[in-house]
């Protein structure tokens, strides 16, 4: 009970702060839009119409997920280096991993806000049909892609907690998962050797998941519960990785900036 | 930190002096479980802080001074909240804590706005309360004074002594000799990784200057009075001070020896201004401790 | 003599006091391997939507990643400065603002210029583009010219900085701009008109267009006029910065904007 109430809180009050931010809120909004105007343009170029133009949507909609995450999650704790307030959270006498999973879970949150901004955008400005087969599982198919999104971004957080200089490694994650989760390239048209990775990547389940709740067919609960999994050994991996950092930080005085 | 070792009784406010980088911090951290120390032991109410960092961290508070360690973006009582949370403060009491504390520390009716617009010692007060809020047994202060005007600084001491009165137990660190001399019950003095003194402030002001200290104001010292007077019988030390338009010569004398008229008849031929006679203070006793080192 | 030490020190030391990621966990993942991972994505989405083919993609991405040092460095020797306090140090020296501030240009375009030359080359490996050994070195001066005008662009974006506290939104919202309009993923035709009117004021546009000529084999001649418009677009950018940060900067004493905190 209580570490629920403590992630709801601590979600609630970083979703709070981040949408005061202009890097956090402002950006994460018109960041994925860039891309999705580029990629509605191609699409347009190509003469797409009705189902692969949805799908390019819906793609390039999720990308603003990850993007808002990856980027952040992996600056956030240099930003609390920063303002001398990591310190405090390693002092208190919750476990790191479980504050660091809200944190996480507040960006990806904010990145739905701008799913929703590309979805309308697509609309109105280059009049793609937003039609969904099964609203319902479409929104439980975002919910979940949101909450694994947050879990892959919490892994990258944690990371940074003993290397100072993650944050790049996260920045440079963004257009990866872009392309290999298949978000608006098929994953059977990469390369082989590539798709065992996609497999193994949360964000493609969802993707799929989202995928086939908006068309109709295939089996979006199948990618759901892939995708739940997955988030959760990610859960798993973060918290022992998360005890390990945190040691190894508290060893090697990477928690403040002096 | 080459090997230190320091005993806090309960209730009582230790202070922790040295010079910058004489490693004050360094030990808080290793004590409320931010360092892992590379060798040697540690423990604070009976936990030790490698093994049991959890039961440590559940009933120690840190403030430091400055003004990190705040979320900017949220408002004094949200930043109360988030850590009230992460400290596990009961969700039924947190409301009545967290109004208790704004109290304390003076900060109701502002509670509402933005960390980003308090003042410097808005934010101290918000640390304060910050640290406070979990009852913690054992409050580690890190230089909690530094940049706040001395109206804050003052009221700050009497909100320390009131927690100490109230049984909590203290560690403070500062810059600031009256600060300690004030506050502190006993006093460890750090330099170069080694305590070379521990004693109540007064202890400390015997142990290092036994005798008195002497100013005397001069309008241009002319040269070599200073080595003149170093050479008296019954002079420990003597400095120069430039104070504007005139300097002022500071004499540490022996124990029961009055210099007074020996200096006096150096200076025979300058204008002398004030003279002035008074114990030690810390600060003499600091320093003489310090440079020793 | 002081200002072409201002020029080149004072621009490199500033460059290695700003920028922290001078160290290869931050070059390579930043300035290697996303530039990359960018031409890839673009390929293959390319692939799926039928639309043009993989030089294409290549040549586009490729030149626009020399946007991110010239954008973001440049955008930071103010933002940068005030974060770490010295900015109203800065501004109280008596050093010329010219040289000061094109002493800081100078490291950031050649930064631009190898990330873009880079990316060229490894991206044309992994994807199987062939770019003749011929035209490299027309192609790098391409690249040369795109990373100096960018950094013009960037300059003017330093001088915002004066006024605006937010430096890395702003250097987002130009880089996607550019990716956008300039060409590199859409050509100007399949634009909207006013988009194709904007684009031709762009920095980019031009020198990435000459870049696409070479690569498909036309000589140095045929593209020279664009070179030369991407060059004058540089210079024009890069005096409207300097005339824009020596007004910023009366302003901001006059009206006290100039805080550091």
């Amino acid at each position: 009970m209580r570490i629920v109430r403590l992630i709801g809180i601590t979600w609630w009050l970083q979703l709070k702060m981040r949408s005061r931010s202009a890097f956090d809120g402002l950006l994460s909004l018109l960041w994925p839009l860039f891309f999705a105007t580029t990629i509605f343009l191609m699409f347009r170029q190509g003469n797409a119409a009705g189902p692969a133009m949805l799908s390019a949507a819906v793609g390039a909609a999720v990308m603003g997920i990850w993007s808002a995450t990856s980027t952040t999650a992996a600056f956030a704790l240099q930003m609390e280096r920063r303002q001398g307030t990591l310190e405090l959270l390693v002092a208190a006498p919750t476990s790191f991993a479980l504050l660091i999973v809200p944190l996480t879970l507040s960006m990806a949150t904010i990145g739905a806000y701008s799913m929703i901004a590309t979805l309308l955008w697509g609309r109105f400005v280059f009049g793609i049909h937003i039609t969904v087969d099964d609203p319902a599982m479409f929104v439980v198919s975002v919910a979940v892609t949101v909450i694994a999104i947050g879990m892959l971004g919490f892994l990258i957080a944690i990371a940074s907690v003993r290397y100072r200089t993650a944050w790049a490694l996260g920045s440079a994650l963004e257009m990866p998962v872009w392309l290999i989760c298949g978000l608006v390239v098929a994953v059977s048209s990469l390369p082989a050797w590539v798709r065992p990775i996609s497999w193994m990547l949360a964000p493609t389940w969802g993707m799929a998941a989202i995928r086939d709740s908006a068309q109709g067919g295939g089996n979006p609960l199948a990618g759901l519960a892939m995708c739940l999994g997955l988030a959760a050994v990610y859960g798993l991996i973060g918290w022992f990785l998360a005890r390990w950092m945190v040691h190894s930080a508290r060893v090697n005085a990477t928690l403040a900036l002096s | 930190m080459k090997g230190i070792s320091f005993a806090v009784e309960r209730g009582e406010l230790f202070g922790l002096l040295g010079p910058n980088g004489a490693g004050k911090t360094t030990t808080i951290k290793m004590l409320i479980t931010l360092l892992l120390p590379t060798s040697g032991r540690a423990q604070v109410l009976g936990y030790d802080v490698v093994k049991q960092a959890r039961e440590v961290r559940r009933k120690v508070g840190y403030v430091f001074g400055g003004d990190r360690g705040l979320y900017e973006r949220l408002s004094g009582l949200d930043n109360l909240r988030y850590f009230a949370e992460l400290y596990g403060v009961a969700p039924r009491e947190q409301r009545s804590r967290i109004g208790e504390l704004l109290e304390m520390v003076g900060l109701q009716g502002r509670e509402n706005e933005r960390v980003e617009g308090y003042s410097r010692g808005m934010r101290q007060r918000l640390h304060i309360a910050r640290g406070l809020l979990h009852r913690p047994e054992v409050l580690f202060l890190d230089e909690p004074s530094i940049g706040i005007d001395p109206v804050g600084a003052r009221e700050l001491r009497t909100t320390v002594k009131a927690l100490v009165d109230q049984g909590t137990t203290v560690l403070l660190t500062t810059h600031y000799m009256f600060e300690a001399d004030e506050l502190c019950d006993r006093i460890a003095v750090i330099a170069g990784g080694n305590i070379v003194a521990t004693g109540t402030p007064e202890d400390l002001k015997k142990r290092v200057s036994n005798g008195t200290v002497t100013e005397i104001e001069v309008f241009g010292l002319p040269d070599g009075v200073v080595p003149a007077v170093q050479r008296e019988n019954g002079v420990r030390s003597a400095v120069v001070e430039e104070r504007g338009q005139a300097q002022v010569l500071i004499v540490h004398a022996e124990p029961g020896a009055d210099v007074t008229q020996a200096v006096l008849v150096q200076l025979e031929g300058s204008r002398v201004g004030r003279l002035m006679t008074r114990e030690p203070t810390l600060e003499d006793a600091y320093i003489e401790l310090v440079s020793a080192a | 003599m002081t200002s072409l030490r201002i020029l080149f020190i004072g621009g490199l030391t500033s460059y290695r006091a700003l920028f922290n990621w001078l160290t290869p966990w931050v070059l390579i993942p930043t300035f290697i391997l996303s530039p990359i991972v960018h031409i890839l994505l673009f390929a293959y989405i390319g692939r799926t939507a039928g639309v043009g083919d993989d030089r294409y993609f290549l040549i586009g991405n490729a030149v626009l990643n020399a946007a991110i040092p010239c954008l973001f460095a440049m955008g930071n020797t103010i933002g940068g400065e005030r974060n770490q306090g010295t900015l109203p140090l800065l501004i109280s020296s008596p050093a010329k603002r010219v040289p000061l501030f094109l002493g800081r240009a100078l490291p950031v375009i050649v930064n631009g210029f190898v990330v873009a030359v880079v990316a060229l080359g490894v991206g044309a490996v992994l994807l199987g583009v062939s770019l003749p050994t011929a035209t490299w070195p027309a192609l790098a001066i391409a690249v040369a010219v795109c990373s100096f005008s960018c950094t013009g662009l960037g300059l003017l974006g330093a001088a915002v900085a004066l006024r605006v506290r937010e430096t890395a939104v702003m250097s987002n919202v130009i880089f996607g701009i550019l990716m956008i309009f300039a060409g590199v993923n859409v050509p100007l035709l399949a634009l909207p008109g006013w988009m194709g009117a904007v684009a031709n004021w762009l920095p980019l546009t031009h020198g990435i267009e000459a870049a696409r000529q070479l690569a498909a084999g036309s000589g140095f001649a045929a593209i020279r006029a664009d070179l030369f418009t991407e060059i004058a677009l540089g210079v024009g950018y890069a005096g409207l910065g300097l005339l824009l940060l020596a007004w910023l900067e009366r302003e901001s004493r006059r009206k006290s904007t100039l805080d550091t905190a």
